[in-house]
């Protein structure tokens, strides 16, 4: 990418040129005839539906509705879930964005979504192609393993939390790592925390048989309850063991309900994104005068001019993170790994975060387009009902609807930092064991990259995900 | 013409020494013997007596016969010695005392330019091996490359070499030296085709077929995971065809077997490349493999070479069924041009062509690989983020044009920071906006506090409010002519005094920036 600017840590700023790019007149204009359109090429097709979507976004963040309209017809005539890359991002951006403009009538859009049916069988079998497919997760659980392992040598009693308990496949190689350690393995007690009993249920089931067969002391303790509802009394954690924490790509959802909070606390918080100190605001947390403004003025709200310095806001406005965070520290947890995506699609505003989205989504969608065929359904089940789900989520929700709040590495490094915990480098042979694993998926994009102990899962230079290792500073 | 040295017959070795006048007790220099003074090859001593042999004699292997065993050798020497077994009488010859004039020998073929004796060669052996290289029958051939020699030696010496170093380049081309290679592959076309398309589609382009007994690739396979990764799914395609095709190729089906198993084993195949490559590289193959044709006896491991070339091809073809389509939809042509070669073809190689070609009847049973395949002649998809990247430098582009003369810059005296936002820039720009054709005016980004590296013009112009209170507190106290705007309006107001209809958003500032947006309608 060219970067046109200094980036203080976020690739949100290469994408500015992108912008750019919306204003160039490429085509003779919103009102030419449609049929030229099927007979582009597929590269010149790309470009024309970039230069589309950010044009609609453009007209979508200001309310010209009727432009956005006009942009979106064209971009139904080019886009689609089964073309190529491109084609199938334009789909479910614009899918996002028509879905943010219907959020205008919020009766017709509940209307619509009466009567969805989510199967949890489906959501289920996604998460598991999704594990399948990329290497993310199976690198991530890799790295957590060792570090874990690492953590708890020599300790006979462990306990493991884990936040957001989807995939056994990660224990069951825990389990196995355990069974061959040297002075035996230890006394293992698993917590799990899932929102759906059916999938702790089947976890418990294929832990239990696993650790029976590798003759491991075990223990599975299913807390069936809502990742931002956590009550850690649930947990259970005893004195005397070795507790362990490891949270995979949830993290980032206590953030939506920061910003709720935000909101209601401070509905008068000034408009002026122009008060230095709001710049110092948004440098900590991306959701909120930003989103304040935006809600504001969807209600039409019309503020009084206050000055800057009157904002309520503190710096570290986040609430919901730093108490979660704290009672985790409060446990003194041995090491917590987090994984999180590497993406900033927090931003305060609709084209920061369709922009960094763009270049985030046209990576992973890149990647199933490199290593699995068109056609297979498991595909189109991804993209759409994960990938589509979370871009529409980013694009289309705002406060606490809002959930998939991606942040930068850096800045889980800062928040993790203040609330107590210091970084655990990730060892160099966990590392090697994750460049394995992809060497053997064999396919070059994916790439690890440290930073600074830390591990990046990139494709093609493109980081995507990141794993961290933390424990309780004294 | 190195073995001359080390050859060195007694005399040539005598007459060196004799005529470069060593003397055996005195080599004040180096304990080692002077090197041979060597006069520049084809142009003799003049003073050098010129011998003319006969084609017998020196096409003869063994000019000593032992009377008793019959049995040959080339030196005198050896002979007599092979005599004290017969208990025959033998006589070693010394070394002559007196001196020998240096011999020339020249060519006996009158058409030879070393047939004249301005261009003798100094060496015995050095005429005999000239004579056979040039004037000889090749009775030597190596096996895997199927050149011939004449000389023995030289035979040898390739076969040290031949297929030990290889290079391949992407188009199917063998090199084994290391300069031609980089050469070609300058001006390959399908390599320069390749790089053209985006660099995220892992392809592997070396493969050489590890299962089959390929003539060409006696080097072990390349340990390149990926690729060996790749070859057996796309061949196991081809081998479970094979059921279905009853070619009968019975060596065929333990080399198939083993293609399943590994690929079972194999989690992803490679990205996906399309039909393009196939047809660029099949251009290449069906160029030698023609001209293989061509000759009466095709060399058979030749066209085995360009064969050879086909499995490579299949890795690129991608998942399974496209492969299966795109093998079948493309060998059409290919055994146009392989059934004259089949007569030497025994190399599995060729059976597993073979087997390409059976696949032609079979029809593909995926519509949508047919559409795939027809689009091979364009360029490929490129992945998502180059586009974005395109548009990106694109837009970067455009952006240095149109900005800079669309807006009068004038950096604030009021911009503490490294802003060049300013008050009176945000009033210009009130005047000078235009909203363009289709497309918003340009955004309203917001001067970046921290990011003062962006000092860059995109954000100057473009960049409407500081960061710094005062500067803001002047803004909304600005009544902003052409437009409703109050002061007391913030913002929202402000910006609804832009005119230009509803086209223009605001664009976003750096990273964690505040951003502006107009007062719409209820969408953000």
């Amino acid at each position: 990418m060219a970067p046109m600017f200094q980036d203080e840590g976020s690739s949100s700023v290469t994408s500015s040129p992108l912008q750019f790019f919306s204003m160039m007149s490429l085509s003779p204009g919103l009102g030419s005839p449609y049929p030229w359109l099927k007979e582009l090429k597929s590269e010149e097709r790309g470009l024309y539906l970039i230069h589309l979507l950010l044009t609609c976004a453009n007209h979508v963040a200001s309310g010209s509705l009727e432009n956005a309209n006009v942009a979106l017809e064209q971009i139904s005539q080019l886009a689609t879930p089964d073309g190529d890359t491109m084609q199938r991002i334009a789909a479910y951006f614009t899918e996002a964005l028509a879905d943010r403009i219907l959020k205008t009538w919020p009766g017709l859009h509940k209307a619509l979504n009466s009567t969805r049916i989510s199967l949890i069988s489906e959501e289920i079998l996604v998460r598991k192609v999704f594990f399948e497919l990329f290497p993310f997760l199976k690198v991530a659980y890799v790295l957590t393993n060792q570090a874990i392992t690492e953590a708890i040598e020599g300790e006979k009693m462990v306990h493991i939390i884990d936040l957001h308990a989807s995939e056994p496949a990660q224990w069951v190689a825990l389990l196995q790592v355990l069974s061959a350690r040297p002075e035996g393995p230890p006394h293992l007690r698993i917590t799990a925390v899932h929102r759906q009993k059916v999938v702790l249920d089947h976890m418990a089931h294929r832990l239990t048989e696993e650790a029976e067969k590798l003759d491991i002391p075990f223990q599975f303790n299913p807390v069936v309850s809502k990742f931002e509802d956590l009550d850690m009394e649930k947990l259970r954690v005893k004195t005397g063991e070795a507790l362990v924490v490891s949270s995979v790509l949830q993290l980032h959802t206590l953030l939506a309900s920061d910003d709720e909070l935000l909101r209601k606390k401070s509905p008068l918080a000034t408009k002026n994104l122009n008060g230095t100190h709001f710049s110092r605001v948004l440098q900590r947390n991306q959701s909120t005068l930003g989103d304040l403004l935006e809600k504001d003025l969807a209600n039409g709200y019309s503020p009084s001019p206050d000055s800057a310095s009157s904002s309520p806001l503190s710096p570290n406005a986040s609430p919901k993170m730093d108490s979660f965070l704290n009672a985790l520290w409060g446990l003194t947890p041995k090491v917590m790994i987090i994984t999180e995506q590497d993406s900033n699609h927090n931003g305060s505003t609709l084209m920061e975060r369709l922009l960094e989205a763009l270049y985030s989504y046209a990576a992973l969608f890149d990647c199933l387009e490199s290593t699995v065929s068109r056609t297979p359904l498991e595909r189109l089940k991804v993209e759409k009902m994960l990938f589509g789900e979370e871009i529409k989520n980013i694009i289309s929700c705002e406060g606490a609807e809002r959930k998939e709040r991606h942040e930068k590495l850096d800045k889980w490094i800062q928040r993790l930092d203040s609330a107590g915990f210091a970084n655990v480098h990730l060892s160099y042979y966990g590392m090697m064991q994750a460049r394995e694993l992809l060497q053997g998926y064999g396919c070059d994009g994916y790439k690890i990259r440290e930073e600074n102990g830390n591990v990046l899962i990139c494709w093609q230079d493109r980081p995507l995900y990141s794993v961290s290792a933390w424990r309780c500073r004294k | 013409m190195g073995e001359l040295k080390t050859s060195s017959p007694m005399a040539s070795g005598e007459a060196s020494v004799s005529s470069s006048g060593y003397q055996t007790a005195a080599v004040p220099v180096a304990t080692l013997p002077p090197k041979k003074k060597r006069n520049l090859p084809g142009m003799p001593d003049p003073d050098a007596e010129v011998i003319a042999l006969s084609p017998k004699t020196l096409l003869a292997t063994n000019r000593f016969v032992c009377e008793i065993c019959n049995k040959g050798f080339q030196r005198d020497q050896n002979l007599q010695l092979h005599r004290r077994g017969h208990n025959l009488p033998w006589k070693l010859r010394q070394r002559t005392t007196k001196e020998v004039r240096k011999r020339v020998y020249v060519c006996p073929e009158p058409s030879c330019v070393h047939h004249n004796p301005a261009r003798a060669l100094g060496d015995l052996t050095g005429i005999k091996k000239h004579f056979c290289r040039k004037h000889g029958e090749k009775k030597w051939k190596c096996e895997r490359c199927s050149k011939k020699y004449a000389v023995q030696s030289d035979w040898k010496a390739h076969m040290k070499t031949c297929g030990t170093r290889e290079y391949k380049c992407d188009c199917g081309t063998l090199f084994s030296r290391r300069d031609s290679f980089i050469t070609h592959r300058a001006f390959c076309d399908a390599l320069a085709e390749e790089s053209a398309r985006s660099q995220t589609l892992a392809v592997s382009t070396d493969v050489n077929n590890p299962n089959a007994k390929v003539v060409v690739a006696s080097p072990p396979p390349p340990p390149l995971t990926p690729s060996t990764t790749v070859v057996s799914p796309a061949l196991s395609i081809q081998s479970s065809e094979l059921p279905e095709n009853a070619i009968g190729l019975s060596p065929q089906t333990p080399k198939t077997t083993c293609l399943t198993t590994s690929t079972t084993t194999a989690n992803t195949s490679c990205s996906s490349s399309n039909g393009n490559t196939t047809s660029t590289v099949f251009a290449s193959i069906f160029a030698p493999s023609s001209a293989v044709v061509t000759q009466p006896p095709p060399p058979q491991t030749s066209s085995a070479t360009s064969i050879s070339s086909f499995p490579n091809l299949i890795p690129t073809l991608g998942r399974s069924h496209r492969t299966s389509t795109s093998t079948t939809a493309l060998v059409p042509a290919v055994p146009i041009q392989l059934e004259p070669t089949s007569l030497s073809l025994s190399t599995s190689l060729y059976l597993s062509n073979n087997v390409g070609s059976s696949l032609f009847p079979t029809p593909p049973d995926h519509h949508d690989q047919h559409r795939h395949f027809a689009l091979s002649p364009q360029p490929p998809a490129m992945s998502a983020t180059a586009l974005l990247q395109k548009a990106a430098q694109m837009g970067a582009a455009a952006s240095n044009a149109s900005l800079l003369c669309s807006f009068g810059l004038t950096t604030s005296s009021a911009a503490t920071g490294k802003e060049h936002a300013a008050t009176n820039t945000a009033v210009h720009w009130n005047s000078q906006i235009k909203p363009e054709s289709g497309a918003s005016a340009t955004g309203l980004a917001l001067g970046l506090g921290e990011n003062s590296g962006l000092t860059d013009l995109v954000m100057r112009p473009s960049s409407l409010f500081g960061n710094q209170a005062p500067m803001t507190r002047d803004l909304l106290g600005l009544s902003i002519g052409g437009g409703g705007g109050e002061s007391t309006g913030g913002l929202s107001a402000l910006l609804n005094s832009f005119g230009g209809g509803g086209g223009f958003e605001s664009s976003y500032g750096g990273e964690g920036q505040p951003e502006r947006k107009p007062n719409g309608p209820a969408l953000l």
